[in-house]
């Protein structure tokens, strides 16, 4: 039986808006799991639900094979950390950590032994007696994720911990909460808009999109093998254009003229099929090499140096494609408005759920 | 430059408004003794016993006020902020009443609705049932402002998962967050209730501001000594919330830079 599990949650606020709908999960003990989306997708509604400030409207929670749906949050024993950091301003760092403790009527000796060990642990030693208008961002949320460990809780949920603090610090403190979380075995919840602090933090990714769970899996099968359009959409840079079945015995599909091989399962669909084609930029390369599985006619429309990696925009028919190409500096590059062949193996030849949101796939030009 | 000398004049205008008349009292008050400047008035107002029986009277009124007001105001306003911001408009105008109705018909209404029950007279409930509804603007405003420089929702939520109930949260942390703001609400009321008139004169009750109405109809100089020392009294009033202000930890600091 799983740590937590989360069975049919709905939840409606007044009598038609829907935040979330037909939410199922099973987190293990030791795992962190995290809502990806974007805004309004119903991920921090659901972490609510966990931490006991919303109702669900039907459905239950279970934690460590308690039901907890109706328990208030006072009683669950989760710690949370907020995106606003959320420290008491009166309150010295010290205090702040040990403020749990205190009202779990621990003896002082026993509150001042974990408030240093705490502060031991997110570096940041000798901080105690400071107030949370004298640290930075970084700093106040550090003691905020101590402070929700002091009571070792059951579980930790973090609501958009990141969101408020810049990018270098971001991804410096989003390595340390993973690292703490390894460290004490305890089960987490993440939640985040930010798809690479989701995939560089996780076990396991809950992307969703209008209330309900688009798809979940490990950060490699959410990236590398998107199961709808949203999720293949919003979790990296995507190419996608609407084609159609050519040949299901032999997985080609085309699309502007072009045919393209496919490692997919077509063997259910028929001829003249409409289906979303999806490639991400990366799996894309010039073709130096002759006929390869599949070989795409273009035209060089843009090239942009973004450092590590050089993104060039092609045309291909009427269609705009993405393609990523590592820097280095021996790098071969056509000309703007070269004629060129592009080329990707079978596997790279997603086919995507939902083949009607064409127009919020296509890529940025 | 031209600018410059403009704000000065401008400042010079309003610094007259305000101060010439209040030294033309203090100067007045002064004058009690022919052919020279002395604190005559000043000695002949604080050797009157009645002036400390009504100032003490009026010190216990506000100190009555001030606790029933806070008990009324900062969990009403606490809850408004947290689970019914919808309603914050209805309970701004609600706390805006006694600007739109005149104490005279307030106190009024009050003893023809109790008069005729000999508790709500043999006690100063009315009265300081009365001195709550006229600092309701001054107290929910201030509370108000302090709950809106504070994410109250985060904070009481924050404290929730850490296993505090409802008591520890207002008593522990949106009590101490706003104390800034409740001082200058208790200040205010202070104020109000040291120099009020028509609620303590209509309910007989012994105050400040009936007694300051007597000693004016019969003398002309102790009046403004009492005046000035009224005035002293808000001044400091303001000087203590400005400084309890400038010493709150982390004031301006809104649950953590936003």
């Amino acid at each position: 039986m799983a740590f937590l599990e989360i069975n049919n949650i709905n939840k409606l606020f007044g009598k038609d808006t829907v935040a979330v709908k037909d939410f199922n999960l099973q987190v293990e003990k030791g795992e962190l799991v995290s809502f990806l989306g974007p805004s309004g997708c119903g991920k921090t509604t659901t972490l609510r639900m966990v931490a006991g400030f919303e109702a669900p409207t039907t459905g239950q929670i279970r934690m460590n094979n308690e039901d907890i749906t109706n328990k208030p949050p006072n009683q669950r024993n989760v710690g949370m950390v907020f995106q606003a950091y959320a420290l008491f301003p009166n309150m010295t760092v010290g205090d702040n950590i040990g403020f749990g403790l205190k009202i779990a009527k621990r003896p002082p000796e026993e509150i001042k032994q974990r408030v240093d060990e705490l502060l031991s642990l997110i570096h940041m030693p000798g901080f105690g007696d400071r107030y949370p208008f004298q640290l930075s961002g970084g700093q106040q949320q550090r003691v905020a994720l101590a402070r929700a460990l002091a009571l070792s809780p059951q579980m930790l949920l973090l609501d958009e911990p990141l969101s408020a603090l810049d990018a270098k610090i971001r991804v410096s403190l989003r390595a340390e909460i993973r690292s703490i979380q390894r460290t004490l075995g305890i089960t987490a919840i993440y939640v985040t808009h930010d798809q690479e602090e989701a995939l560089s933090l996780s076990d396991r990714v809950v992307v969703m999109y209008n209330g309900a769970m688009e798809q979940v899996g490990t950060p490699f099968e959410i990236y590398n093998f998107p199961q709808t359009e949203f999720v293949a959409s919003f979790v990296g840079t995507l190419n996608a254009v609407q084609g159609e079945v050519l040949d299901p015995t032999n997985q080609l599909l085309a699309f502007d003229g072009q045919t393209l091989q496919t490692a997919e399962d077509l063997s259910r669909r028929q001829r003249g099929d409409k289906v979303m084609i999806a490639i991400r930029p990366e799996r894309l390369s010039f073709s130096s090499e002759g006929k390869k599985p599949n070989l795409i006619d273009c035209t060089v429309e843009n090239i942009t140096f973004l450092g590590s990696i050089v993104r060039v925009q092609v045309l291909i028919g009427s269609h705009k494609f993405h393609m990523d190409t590592f820097n280095n500096p021996f790098l071969a590059l056509p000309k703007l408005g070269d004629r060129a062949e592009i080329t990707c193996s079978r596997e790279a030849v997603l086919i995507l759920e939902h083949p009607g949101k064409v127009e919020a796939l296509a890529p940025e030009v | 430059m031209r600018s410059r000398i403009w704000s000065w004049i401008i400042l010079l205008i309003g610094f007259i408004y305000f101060f010439l008349p209040l030294f033309a009292t203090f100067e007045f008050s002064m004058r009690m003794l022919k052919g020279r400047y002395t604190f005559e008035a000043y000695r002949v107002a604080f050797t009157d016993p009645r002036f400390f029986k009504a100032f003490g009277f009026s010190l216990l009124w506000a100190v009555l006020t001030i606790i029933i007001s806070l008990l009324l105001v900062v969990p009403t306003t606490y809850w408004v902020h947290l689970r019914l911001p919808r309603l914050r408009p209805t309970v701004e105008f609600i706390t805006l009443m006694p600007f739109v109705v005149p104490a005279v018909v307030l106190v009024f209404g009050l003893i023809r609705v109790y008069g005729r029950y000999t508790f709500f007279v043999s006690v100063p409930i009315l009265l300081i049932a009365g001195y709550v509804v006229l600092s309701l603007p001054y107290m929910f405003r201030a509370v108000d402002a302090g709950l809106r420089a504070i994410d109250v929702r985060t904070l009481t939520e924050a404290a929730q998962s850490l296993g505090a109930g409802w008591g520890t949260i207002l008593f522990r942390v949106i009590f101490p967050n706003l104390r800034v703001a409740i001082l200058s609400g208790v200040f205010l009321t202070f104020a109000i209730v040291m120099g009020e008139f028509t609620f303590a004169a209509l309910l007989v009750w012994p105050a400040f501001g009936p007694y300051m109405e007597e000693i004016g109809a019969m003398r002309a100089y102790t009046p403004q000594a009492l005046s000035v020392v009224s005035f002293l009294l808000t001044w400091g009033s303001i000087g203590v919330i400005q400084r309890i202000a400038r010493g709150a930890p982390g004031q301006g600091q809104i649950a953590g830079a936003r």
